[in-house]
């Protein structure tokens, strides 16, 4: 695939827009591709890392993918230039079930590096706004610096159909920053979203995600309402390379999103 | 009466089987080692190996195997993807455990996206194995609820005659037919009865440990630590195994040209599952071994509905801190379910 556009989003993070080089893999991605899937990304002589699509199932002439350079990939990945190819596999894995939160409100609570999973949601459900309640999102960072999508925060916070949340860790806050600070999940407790015909969907680094899921319990949510996304590393995509696996699940074919209730069958100690 | 295969018209098979365009695979020692390799004569075979210390899994999932190839260019990126090699071949003396392993791991291979590397050359193998007339102090087929006769994964089954001039033929598939077709007329008709078989004492209740491995509280049971603690992580248990399956994919080459392979990887590697944000679901060895053992008899089985071990006892007998799944599962087979 061609990059047709890059953008840093946030020290060491940066989103890639790209565009199929190929017609029939345009037709197989247009044809195939919901919110919640996976593809892997990769350059030739260094491998393939594994992103969530970033943009929604709304928008399907490119992709844009999200990550932190961290790796051997996803430096290279960084490094690259607009209009350099780059190798695409997918999409792969399972969905946001979306059309069955019409109807009701949605509560998006995201981390970090994890808001581009959800981003990915958030904009298939607010490009059919009127199919959904109340929206709220609350999205979380370790410093003011480290949000991701800063252009889109803006535009979140000043919709008046879309309730906002910011906050970042303890020690995290700007001067200037006028948001809340504390952890997500003590946050998303303040915040306290009514469970009532009211859907969650989270996603966000495993210590995150377990605090979230106990925050949801106390606040009333059952878990076949909490929706979240477990991106475990991966290789093959396919069901084959066995790392993904946690416990009988192999989270490349059954996952990656998965409802509280599932998540909550699995080995605690392996996720 | 019963078709035979005598040794001495093995070298006419061989060379029968060579014209035809096969090439001959079977039980062959190199120096210190044995394994599963190409012959030219039956002289090569070496019947006397009780169980080779590579099993037949790396003719099928070859230890490294390229998927593409890239040229880089200005504009462009050049690939090829490799095919799945058209080579016929005939194993000959797989050992029944070696054999039950291909098609433990065919469902693996075949569910979802169907792997035709594996799957040609399944096509284009056949399998004749040979009973086992000896056992070592490792082998556990009989615990797995196979035999030293089993025919799962075969096309052929041999009987040793109980003289040791030949084998009792049973034909078990259209595939394995086939094959002795080419050499009918070499076989022969005979009332010789077939060598007893080796006997393999069963080494654990297989039902008690997987009623074990199923009660969700003994996942954080202690007994992982203590049954793991002398395990170094090598791997080596993993890469031996005929129906371990993990693999990686590697690029080799520079920025310019190269090559993507599969390379095989292994579970009981600390980076096998380490995210990039240093996260790591299995951080420690215990639950490394854990994870090999739950898959191998509780994972695997709950969705494929088949064990993914065939009893051959490579783990324990070539592991080097003298571990394996032999004691893990007597250990469980000891406790309460």
């Amino acid at each position: 695939m061609k990059i047709v556009d890059r953008r840093d989003e946030a020290p060491g993070v940066r989103t890639l827009k790209l565009e199929f080089q190929n017609p029939a893999d345009h037709e197989h991605f247009k044809q195939t591709f919901r919110t919640g899937m996976f593809g892997l990304y990769g350059v030739y002589g260094e491998g393939e890392s594994t992103f969530c699509v970033a943009s929604p199932e709304t928008r399907k002439d490119y992709i844009e993918c999200t990550f932190r350079q961290s790796g051997r990939v996803t430096s290279v990945l960084a490094s690259a230039d607009i209009g350099d190819l780059i190798t695409y596999r997918g999409p792969y894995g399972n969905r946001f079930p979306i059309e069955n939160f019409y109807g009701k409100n949605l509560i998006f609570v995201s981390g970090g590096i994890a808001l581009p999973p959800t981003r990915s949601v958030i904009w298939s459900c607010l490009d059919q706004r009127e199919k959904f309640g109340k929206v709220t999102i609350v999205y979380g960072a370790r410093t003011v610096a480290d949000l991701v999508y800063k252009h889109e925060l803006e535009e979140w916070e000043k919709r008046d159909d879309v309730d906002l949340v910011l906050t970042v860790d303890p020690g995290g806050e700007s001067p200037d920053w006028k948001h809340r600070v504390g952890f997500v999940p003590t946050v998303l407790e303040q915040a306290a979203p009514s469970p009532d015909n009211c859907i969650a969907v989270i996603c966000g680094p495993p210590i995150m995600i377990k605090f979230t899921l106990i925050s949801l319990k106390k606040l009333g949510f059952d878990e076949t309402n909490v929706y979240t996304t477990l991106e475990n590393r991966m290789k093959c995509g396919v069901g084959k390379c066995g790392r993904c696996n946690v416990g009988s699940v192999y989270v490349c074919k059954e996952g990656p999103v998965f409802t509280a209730a599932e998540v909550s069958r699995m080995p605690q100690a392996d996720l | 009466m019963t078709r035979i295969l005598l040794s001495d018209k093995l070298d006419n098979c061989v060379a029968r089987w060579r014209k035809a365009g096969l090439t001959v695979i079977g039980p062959v020692k190199k120096e210190t080692s044995s394994s599963y390799a190409a012959v030219e004569k039956a002289a090569d075979f070496d019947f006397g190996i009780v169980l080779p210390d590579c099993s037949i899994k790396g003719l099928f999932f070859p230890q490294t195997e390229p998927m593409t190839g890239y040229t880089i260019k200005k504009q462009d990126i050049v690939t090829n993807d490799f095919a799945p090699p058209a080579e016929k071949r005939i194993i000959f003396g797989a050992r029944p455990c070696d054999a039950s392993g291909l098609a433990i791991d065919d469902p693996l291979f075949g569910w979802d996206y169907k792997d035709d590397f594996w799957f040609q050359r399944r096509n284009e193998t056949v399998i004749v194995t040979i009973a086992c007339t000896k056992a070592d102090n490792f082998c556990m087929c009989t615990s797995l609820k196979l035999a030293p006769d089993s025919t799962k994964g075969s096309d052929v089954l041999l009987r040793p005659l109980q003289n040791n001039k030949g084998w009792l033929v049973e034909e078990l598939t259209d595939r394995g037919r086939e094959a002795f077709k080419e050499i009918a007329d070499l076989l022969q008709d005979g009332s010789e009865q077939a060598a007893p078989l080796a006997v393999v004492p069963e080494k654990f209740n297989l039902d008690a440990c997987v009623a074990w491995l199923k009660n969700p509280e003994n996942f954080d049971s202690t007994f992982w630590k203590e049954i793991s603690m002398r395990c170094i992580g090598c791997g080596s248990c993993t890469f031996l195994c005929p129906t371990c399956h993990c693999f990686d994919f590697q690029d080799e080459g520079d920025t310019y040209s190269g090559i993507r392979r599969k390379n095989w990887d292994s579970c009981s590697f600390s980076l096998f599952t380490m995210h990039t944000s240093g996260h790591n679901p299995r951080s420690t060895q215990s639950a490394r071994w854990r994870q090999r053992i739950m898959h191998k008899f509780n994972y695997f089985p709950g969705k494929f509905s088949v064990n993914s071990c065939s009893g051959c006892g490579r783990c324990t007998r070539q592991c080097p801190v003298d571990m394996g799944i032999t004691e893990t599962l007597q250990a469980i087979s000891t406790l309460k379910p």
